[in-house]
């Protein structure tokens, strides 16, 4: 009765895709889509062939079973889509699976497919969820739209307007309204929000979200509390066990850390993300059984992801060469080359190799690589993660070079001045070359300068000289491009040049730029959200 | 527990839950099919569709236990993922109405709705389709040829009733409706898993010290039993 011929048109005028390995399941659901009205239906028989025609042509709802035998999943065919942009903001992503699995529910917001089916699939079901897809995607296009273009200040506009007009979608309006508000660095707003939200009801995402603010104002124990009342009162939401452990890793409590990501593991066993996370904490700890065997399902998981990094192989190998298994995690490292095509990891694969043959008493083949990496790293390592060049100075100093491991240690210095736990290893990489007191001199010296680099840019914008303070830190940029408060300092510079002379275009991406790269290097530092915040309200 | 000692004594938990979800798949084709042809208006004419009907009813009755089995089982193994959202519930009540259109038909009922315009409430929609599709398949059996759905906020809780003209619930199973709130075992001859499962996803729903619950009365608008499913 309800659905009269609007309905039938709303399936008439779209392009359908059938993602299912089983050809019965392919033909049962095409004929759903022709008795809904569908007249364009395409199919796939596996992730590779779906990704293949999702290339070629633009599809507004996607039916894709969970399981597509071997390679990608259904999952990882979303993941890859949305990734690589080969649907659009308007497709419509329905999972359709034997079961209910909290992936599908509750992962990474941006990669939750539109709905899910749980079988058994009948017409009726296929009718109702799709056509509440297709009305839920249209009625909040122009908010994705906003979103997918940064310009969060619209998007939130946007969101403001639907809620006042008590739309159907409040749920996920909240939701999405608050989530812009933590990435644009509103988190007073996004506070009063969640607890606007909490005083009617215990929802989890807004409890977890409260204690988001918390654990970014390093108030540690509040949100262990809240995070702890959310896994209590819902034993599988994962984002509450995954936001847990990073608090308690946090305040240095590792052990029950992983015991709460081991949770969260066997919860989502699909997840490389939680296997990896798991890994590296039980690596931290010195669990080596627990810690290898994240590691290969994480790589045994990553197989066909998008998302595919070389995080698990190098942690893999470096626990191999803990257990004194020098062949594999030599063989572990080979696998980084032939799997990754990126400088990056291949350069970090050569200093972990390295460093296994010096641990395992090689120290020809050490020497031979470390002089390798020296020669590699010459150019990138200001742009290096700083793990990466320090474990690099670590291998050169100890096969002998000292000239250039001080060169890359100072590199590590000038880049992160203020991270004091990083200076001690680089003083324990100095004490190693029995170098102690020239380190020091070394640090200091190094510290001395990026710390009157940046006094004179605040100097000068107090001045108001703010374009000679946006050159001096635009230049220290150059030198240091990993330096966080460098960064910070450049992105306020540019902040306070626009508030005075007006927005502009270029500047402004600038100054995103820098405040991106700052939530990469650290994604707990405060100033960025105040920062970003600052940017986003700039008058037009 | 050590490898050989687990191959011995294996985990039946794991092997019912495994082979309810196998048996599931069996059946949910099994329902596609008689559905596609209990839709097929050729079918209606034939002396078969007579005997079709009872038998739809009981495949999905069947297949409404093993999902209520395997849930009953993830719940227990703290594993299901419970997926609280704010649903519409006139969506919600229209999903049903579609879900059970087949089975209604060849019983000749005529399902009445009667749903409180503009109201949202916070629920796990699979849970709850699942306890008041059981109901409706439940009260089809019991009925003189019509139901009533209705949902309505009263006094802060969500209240869907599922209505029949059929001569009401025995008086002892009336008590076991108030008692399973509470968990308490009972025996009534049925196996009982129906209630179990509906106040167990009834008390899932919680809110603010307040958790959900379900009664069982005679009366309502159309005389005979009601299946009453509260959520916070």
């Amino acid at each position: 009765m309800m659905f009269t011929n609007d309905s039938h048109n709303a399936f008439a005028e779209r392009r359908f895709l059938i993602v299912d390995d089983f050809q019965g399941m392919r033909s049962m659901l095409r004929e759903m889509l022709k008795s809904c009205g569908a007249k364009d239906i395409d199919a796939a028989s596996n992730g590779n062939e779906a990704i293949n025609m999702l290339e070629k042509g633009k599809y507004d709802v996607v039916l894709c079973d969970y399981t597509l035998g071997a390679g990608k999943n259904g999952q990882q065919v979303l993941e890859e889509a949305k990734f690589r942009n080969l649907i659009g903001l308007a497709t419509g992503w329905v999972v359709i699976s034997a079961e209910k699995t909290q992936d599908m529910v509750l992962g990474a917001a941006e990669y939750t497919p539109d709905d899910y089916i749980v079988k058994p699939v009948n017409e009726a079901t296929v009718r109702t969820r799709l056509l509440k897809v297709m009305a839920r995607k249209a009625a909040l296009h122009d908010i994705e739209k906003a979103l997918k273009s940064n310009d969060y200040k619209r998007a939130i506009a946007l969101c403001d307007e639907q809620l006042v007009a008590r739309s159907p979608y409040t749920s996920d309006l909240l939701r999405m309204k608050t989530s812009l508000l933590m990435k644009s660095g509103q988190t007073d707003k996004a506070k009063a929000v969640f607890e606007q939200i909490l005083a009617q009801r215990d929802i989890p995402w807004a409890k977890s979200g409260l204690a988001k603010i918390h654990l970014l104002n390093k108030d540690f124990d509040v949100a262990r509390r809240l995070l702890s009342e959310v896994v209590e009162a819902n034993r599988t939401y994962l984002e509450g066990y995954d936001l847990l452990a990073k608090t308690l890793e946090e305040v240095g409590e590792l052990d029950e850390a992983q015991h709460v990501l081991a949770r969260s593991a066997e919860l989502s066993p699909n997840s490389m993300t939680r296997q990896r996370s798991l890994g590296e904490i039980a690596q931290k700890r010195g669990d080596l059984e627990v810690a290898e065997k994240s590691f290969r399902k994480t790589i045994s998981l990553s197989e066909y992801s998008v998302f595919k990094t070389p995080a698990a192989h190098i942690g893999l190998a470096k626990v191999c060469a803990e257990k004194n298994n020098t062949a594999e995690a030599i063989r572990v490292l080979g696998e980084v080359h032939k799997q990754f095509d990126d400088p990056e990891a291949a350069l970090h694969a050569k200093v972990i190799e390295g460093a296994v043959h010096s641990k395992s008493g090689n120290l020809v083949e050490a020497r031979k690589l470390a002089g390798e990496v020296a020669a590699m790293v010459k150019e990138s390592a200001a742009r290096l993660p700083a793990h990466i060049t320090l474990e690099a100075a670590d291998l050169i100093m100890g096969t002998g070079n000292k000239e250039a491991a001080s060169e890359l240690l100072k590199i590590v210095v000038q880049n992160n001045h203020e991270n004091q736990q990083l200076i001690e290893d680089v003083k324990k990489v100095f004490v190693k070359g029995n170098m102690e007191q020239a380190g020091n001199d070394l640090v200091e010296s190094s510290l001395q300068e990026v710390v009157q680099t940046n006094n004179r840019g605040v100097a000068l914008a107090k001045e108001g000289k703010l374009d000679e303070a946006v050159a001096l830190m635009r230049n220290a940029k150059a030198m240091m491009p990993n330096n966080k408060r460098i960064l910070l300092n450049l992105a306020y510079a540019m902040i306070l040049a626009m508030k005075k002379n007006g927005r502009d275009n270029s500047m402004e991406r600038e100054a995103r730029e820098c405040l991106d790269r700052v939530q990469k290097l650290d994604p707990g530092e405060k100033l960025y959200g105040e920062y970003r915040a600052m940017l986003e309200t700039l008058a037009t | 527990m050590d490898a050989s000692q687990a191959s011995e004594t294996p985990d039946m938990t794991m092997f019912l839950a495994s082979a309810i979800h196998d048996m599931k798949n069996s059946l949910s084709v099994l329902t596609g099919f008689m559905e596609d042809s209990l839709g097929d208006a050729a079918l209606r004419e034939q002396p078969i569709y007579k005997k079709m009907a009872p038998m739809f009813y009981e495949v999905k009755r069947l297949n409404d236990n093993l999902l209520e089995l395997l849930t009953i089982y993830k719940v227990d193994r703290k594993f299901y993922p419970f997926d609280l959202a704010e649903h519409a519930v006139d969506d919600l009540m229209a999903e049903i109405e579609q879900q059970s259109g087949t089975l209604l038909n060849t019983q000749n009922v005529n399902l009445e709705l009667d749903v409180q315009e503009g109201l949202y409430w916070y629920f796990d929609r699979d849970l709850v389709l699942g306890v008041i599709s059981h109901a409706l398949n439940n009260a089809s059996r019991y009925t003189r040829g019509s139901l009533r759905l209705a949902a309505a906020e009263v006094g802060g809780f969500l209240e869907l009733r599922v209505e029949d003209n059929g001569g009401g619930y025995p008086k002892a199973m009336i008590e076991e409706g108030v008692a399973v709130n509470r968990g308490v075992s009972f025996n009534t001859g049925s196996t009982g898993l129906g209630l179990y499962f509906s106040a167990m996803v009834a008390k899932m729903h919680k809110n603010q010290g307040r958790a959900g619950e379900i009664l069982l009365e005679n009366g309502g608008k159309l005389g005979g039993g009601c299946f009453v499913l509260r959520l916070p």
